[in-house]
């Protein structure tokens, strides 16, 4: 198929006749914006969901010796905590959610390649949900949202729900990454050429790879992690001449590339939301653009560096240690560009607007503790420590979901014809700035003196030599 | 591609005085990283190569610092001098610029000389951790196991748990395995970690230089009471909890002084210290008493299993008469004194390090009958 015979009747003017009632059009919708709103919905439903166990994550940690809750619970707590906030909120709503209401839309495209296949993966997803949260019921898994074996061979029956629910997201993140790559390169409008696409469709163009290429090993690790819970196939187990380090590898070879898969999009919307309300063009654009592929691509080859106390052959660590510290060039880059996007504007500090200047702020942080942990030296010390939480957690609410937010509060009117409240808008941002820094910033401190994570218990009041440490 | 050149002459109200703001305030960063001392935010440093780490995190903190200052800076100072005014029109616009080469070769150039500069500095002191470290120093063991650490020395039988006390000024040579999930053994003071995988041995490789008492902290979670592997954790009513164990650094008098307390205290009777030369009488082996020492000694790192059944060392199960059992010492099949003989001299090699009757504090009576026993398994 010629690209001219698309733009000249191909998939890109099959027109579908306007569904009729509630259910199809709602519902079992095959339209991408309605598919889109459907995922932000859900996807938000989860997020308060995984927010209210990250209060109980808190509150157990209020008091020194813990106390809320049983050690046992809180480890179901915060590894559910994890899981749903990886794969029930960020990749959904940023992907599948913003991804499917704006890129068709700036391209000028009609729809997506393949809508009945969109609406299939945005049907797994609330199914995989209820499946991960079900498993409540039996005992969730307690070894956080990276499983370790033989941790996971060990948890009760809730590991298995969630490799299976987490396979079916997996599946809905391939589907659609698929169906994005064929909407892009099949379906722009014409004259919309690759270097005029809006820098959104740049960071989807970036993403949907990852999503259809990493999720894969992800689905054989977890399928090999299912079969040997339930049918004793030995994939892991030392004991049987499994590998525990296989997971490992396989785990980290998916979850890498997916901190790219929850942070490029926010980038693209960032590169859409700076230029708007600082009333100038986005400075820079084919350097964020190619940054983000950039990005995607080394974002493959770093995996082992969350593997550097896992016994990895000396040598090996310096080829990922050098390779991460690559990716801070353009990282680097797009943060000047966006910096720089600011210079000489007439800016309206809408709260969308707010949000995505914090965003700049905060993801630098997280992006500068990158750097720090990608040191092989200086990761041996704090590798596994509060130091890391708090380095994800400027990269992942810093960064993904504040750009979740400002996207909200962006295209929210696109959705609906509807403006957001700004007064309430602006109390969000200003409120969430001080608990998310307040909340995150002393974890730094936290974990370079010896904070363990996770932790049921807050361990610093004793023990240390450190003179802040004896003064708290 | 600029566009609109002529408007971009002017950089704005006081962009020069806030660009040497700036850059005094980073000047001043950087020096409160290099100046102040490192124990406001790590724990005094306890052994080698624990400074050169404070090293790198000085470097990065200073030049993380300077970025952080220059980014959060500009924000701010672009929000306050270029946010719409009153005055503006409803269609204002800002300055129709859409990129400028020259800026953007210098801010992808600097930092890639940054990062050039980092991955020199982190891999000299990488190889300081990795390779420089003395290969040859007192050989301990540490083992995890759900939820507290023991320690094993040469010549010392059995585990030793609470303490692992080394001598100062001495290399060490730390080998880690784990006999159940996975754990990690961190001294936050040492600044090394290492995973303790079942199935693999971990080795770091440091010396101790400070005397003093350090916390031992997992962490990698390994179940539920993984926060009570942590020795700065309290047990109930204030006594120590089970798993709060240290790494003690005494002086070389000191330490002698414990370590002949804990080879008395760990030795017994049927355990007398053993010869590691000559050739052991297998007659006579007792079978049953050969099982209660495997149990004791071995069963840590051997499962009575096929040979492909690893926890550290290969499963045991018929390795005297199973026809798919790897030939042992010299190539042929396996006979009772070959196996002896390994229990005796210890084995290094493809399949890994076991330590030698002396280490494992084994009599020749216990090696006949751990030989005795093994031969039983068919």
């Amino acid at each position: 198929m010629s690209a001219t015979a698309v733009h000249a009747g191909g998939i890109a003017d099959h027109i579908h006749a306007e569904p009729q009632g509630f259910v199809r059009r709602y519902i079992f919708s095959i339209d991408h914006k309605i598919i889109g709103i459907q995922y932000l919905i859900t996807g938000f439903v989860f997020l308060i969901l995984a927010g209210m166990l990250a209060e109980v994550i808190r509150t157990q940690l209020l008091h020194a010796n813990g106390g809320f809750v049983s050690p046992d619970v809180y480890n179901e707590v915060y590894s559910m905590h994890g899981s749903s906030m990886v794969w029930l909120v960020i990749i959904p709503l940023i992907t599948g959610g913003f991804g499917n209401v704006i890129m068709p839309l700036q391209i000028g495209a009609r729809d997506v390649a393949f809508p009945w296949l969109n609406m299939l993966s945005f049907w797994i997803f609330p199914v995989a949900g209820l499946m991960l949260f079900s498993s409540f019921l039996i005992g969730a898994p307690v070894a956080g949202w990276t499983e370790y074996p033989p941790m996971s061979l060990q948890a009760g029956p809730g590991t298995s729900m969630w490799a299976a629910a987490i396979f079916l997201v997996g599946v809905s993140s391939t589907l659609t990454g698929i169906n994005f790559v064929v909407t892009m390169f099949q379906m722009r409008a014409p004259g919309m050429t690759f270097t005029r696409m809006p820098l959104f469709c740049w960071a989807q163009l970036a993403t949907a790879p990852l999503l259809m290429i990493a999720t894969t090993a992800l689905a054989a690790a977890l399928a090999a992690l299912f079969m040997e819970r339930q049918f004793g196939v030995p994939f892991y187990d030392p004991t049987k001449g499994g590998s525990p380090v296989m997971w490992q590898h396989m785990f980290w070879f998916y979850s890498h590339p997916a901190v790219y898969i929850m942070v490029l999009p926010a980038f693209g919307m960032i590169s859409e939301i700076l230029p708007v309300f600082a009333r100038k063009p986005i400075f820079g654009y084919k350097m964020i653009a190619f940054s983000s592929m950039s990005i995607a691509l080394l974002g493959f080859m770093v995996w082992a560096h969350h593997m550097f106390t896992s016994g990895l052959a000396p040598f090996l660590q310096l080829p990922f240690m050098i390779l991460t510290f690559t990716i801070a060039i353009p990282t680097g880059v797009k943060i000047f560009s966006w910096t720089a996007t600011l210079w000489g504007g007439k800016i309206h500090f809408t709260t969308s607007m707010l949000f995505a200047v914090g965003f700049v702020g905060l993801f630098a942080l997280g992006g500068i503790t990158g750097i720090f942990l990608a040191a092989v030296p200086f990761d041996f010390h704090v590798h596994g420590t509060y130091f890391v939480i708090a380095h994800f957690h400027y990269v992942l609410v810093g960064g993904s979901l504040m750009g979740v937010f400002a996207g909200t509060y962006f295209w929210f009117p696109k959705m609906t014809g509807r403006l957001m409240n700004e007064t309430l808008g602006k109390w969000h941002f200003w409120i969430f700035m001080l608990g998310f820094n307040g909340t995150f910033l002393p974890q730094h401190w936290l974990g370079m003196l010896g904070m363990p994570c996770p932790s049921t218990i807050r361990s610093l009041h004793s023990g240390t030599t450190s003179r802040r440490s004896r003064r708290m | 591609m600029v566009e609109n050149r002529a408007a971009a002459v002017s950089l704005g109200r006081g962009f020069w005085t806030v660009t040497a703001v700036l850059a005094v305030l980073s000047v001043i960063g950087i020096y409160f990283c290099y100046a102040e001392p490192i124990d406001l935010i790590m724990p005094a440093v306890g052994a080698q190569p624990g400074e050169q780490v404070d090293t790198l995190l000085r470097f990065m903190m200073a030049s993380g610092t300077a970025l952080f200052i220059y980014v959060a800076g500009y924000l701010i100072y672009f929000s306050i001098v270029f946010r719409a005014k009153a005055t503006d029109g409803p269609d204002a616009v800002g300055i129709q610029i859409h990129d400028h080469n020259v800026l953007e070769f210098w801010w992808t150039l600097i930092p890639t000389l940054f990062v050039v500069l980092l991955s020199i500095l982190s891999v000299k002191i990488w190889y300081q951790i990795q390779v420089a470290q003395p290969a040859n120093g007192l050989v301990v063991e540490s083992l995890g196991h759900q939820w507290y650490f023991t320690f094993r020395y040469p010549q010392v039988n059995g585990e030793v748990t609470g303490e692992m006390h080394l001598p100062i000024n001495q290399p060490v040579v730390l080998n880690t395995t784990s006999s159940d999930v996975i754990h990690s053994f961190w001294v936050p003071a040492f600044r090394l970690k290492a995973d303790m995988i079942p199935g693999l041995i971990n080795t770091i490789r440091f010396t101790p230089t400070v005397i003093g008492r350090y916390p031992i902290i997992c962490t990698e979670f390994c179940g539920t009471d993984h926060g009570m592997m942590n020795a700065q954790v309290p047990g109930e009513n204030g006594k120590a909890n089970p798993g709060a164990e240290y790494v003690v650094v005494d002086s070389p008098a000191d330490f002698q002084k414990w370590y002949h307390a804990v080879q008395l205290k760990n030795a017994n009777a049927s355990n007398a210290l053993p010869s590691t030369s000559g050739t052991i009488s297998l007659a006579g082996g007792d079978a049953a008493a050969g099982q209660a020492l495997f149990q004791q000694k071995c069963s840590a790192c051997h499962a009575i299993g096929p040979f492909s059944q690893r926890i550290v060392g290969p499963g045991l199960k018929g390795v005297l008469d199973d026809p798919t059992h790897p030939k042992l010492v010299d190539g042929d099949a396996a006979t009772p004194a070959d196996v002896a003989t390994i229990l005796q001299k210890g084995f290094t090699g493809d399949l890994g390090h076991m330590p030698d009757a002396t280490q494992n504090g084994l009599s020749d009576k216990d090696i006949a009958n751990l030989v005795a026993y093994l031969a039983s398994l068919k």
